[in-house]
């Protein structure tokens, strides 16, 4: 069965981020025979003063194809628990990935965490107006992570945008490419320009900075951009914060 | 570049003065860089890729006078 894995607020100051945690606590998971998990999607959730974060406010979602629910829903949970920083409120989701399945309801609530403050209780209502298929569950602090863990499952299952962890780096030596090849080499399934349209296969690329794909319709996108005459992959300062 | 409000220096140039935000962090002493996946600007060391920013709607709050 293949399931959603996302976590918030598992941070402070000095601790390793979201999601390299979520990273770790995958591979860990994959390395114990629980099964494989894939890439990871970071949701911006809504900036807003009264909101409580470290220095963004963020949730980190992956994918995971098991064989064993409950032994990877325990397994994730003792990892959280040994692993977040001390005074945290880490929460922690898990969703099943089926295509079959419904999420609107979670997906509007991810949406609501975009754009307004919602509450814990908020959070387990959406899961319960979901049903069986999700689980929420808080492991330290005040727990209020469920709100952004929840915000984000909803959101990768509802094929939102968002970032994708980890960057692109050029390959030395290789500096010119073209699209098609840029697409091939660094696995994405789709590469589109800054207005959304695909790009050519054949259009040749200058790629010497790194460069980061999104999660976009549902598939790891690369995003090109022209400067001067010259295409290129988006380099970060291109994007618009968040 | 900074405003004080409420006691807090919040930055003056938005989210996408680049240049300035990468020398305020050359100049600070206390930058420490945030975790790779809330880096977003290609300078490495920079305001906009400080662990102590908090962003705001508009622009970010340097937090380090709180934090340290
Ligand atoms: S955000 Fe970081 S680098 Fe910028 S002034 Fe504050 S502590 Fe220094």
């Amino acid at each position: 069965m293949n399931l959603f894995l996302c976590i918030d607020d598992t941070d402070d100051l000095d601790s390793i981020g979201t999601g390299e945690l979520l990273e770790n606590m995958r591979d860990a998971a994959a390395a114990r025979g629980l099964g494989q998990g894939g890439f990871i999607v970071r949701y911006q959730l809504l900036i807003d003063e009264t909101i409580p974060y470290t220095s963004h406010n963020s949730s980190m979602c992956c994918t995971f194809e098991t064989h064993d629910r409950d032994a990877l829903t325990a397994f994730c949970q003792s990892y959280l628990e040994a692993n977040c920083a001390e005074g945290s409120d880490p929460g922690l989701c898990i969703l099943t990935n089926n295509s079959g399945l419904d999420y609107t309801v979670l997906t509007a609530f991810g949406k609501r965490a975009q754009t307004e403050v919602v509450s814990k209780r908020d959070a387990y209502a959406a899961a319960a107006a979901f049903g069986s298929d999700v689980s929420l569950s808080e492991h330290g602090g005040t727990g209020i992570g469920v709100i952004g863990a929840l915000a984000g499952a909803g959101l990768r299952a509802g094929r939102q945008e968002g970032r994708i962890k980890g960057k692109l780096h050029p390959l030395p030596g290789r500096p010119t490419m073209t699209a098609g090849e840029f697409a091939a080499l660094y696995a994405l399934s789709q590469l589109v320009d800054t207005n959304g349209q695909p790009v050519d296969p054949q259009r040749v690329l200058t790629f010497t900075e790194p460069t980061k794909a999104v999660f976009r319709d549902g598939m790891v996108t690369g995003v090109v951009c022209c400067e001067n005459g010259v295409w290129k992959p988006l380099p970060k300062r291109k994007k618009e914060k968040q | 570049m900074w405003d004080t409000v409420d006691g807090m220096p919040v930055w003056q140039g938005g989210k996408t003065d680049w240049a300035a935000a990468a020398q305020a962090a050359e100049n600070c002493g206390a930058f420490r860089a945030d975790c790779e996946e809330e880096c977003v600007a290609d300078d490495d060391v920079s305001c906009y890729n400080c662990r102590f920013r908090r962003w705001t709607r508009d622009s970010f709050v340097c937090m380090k006078e709180r934090c340290l």
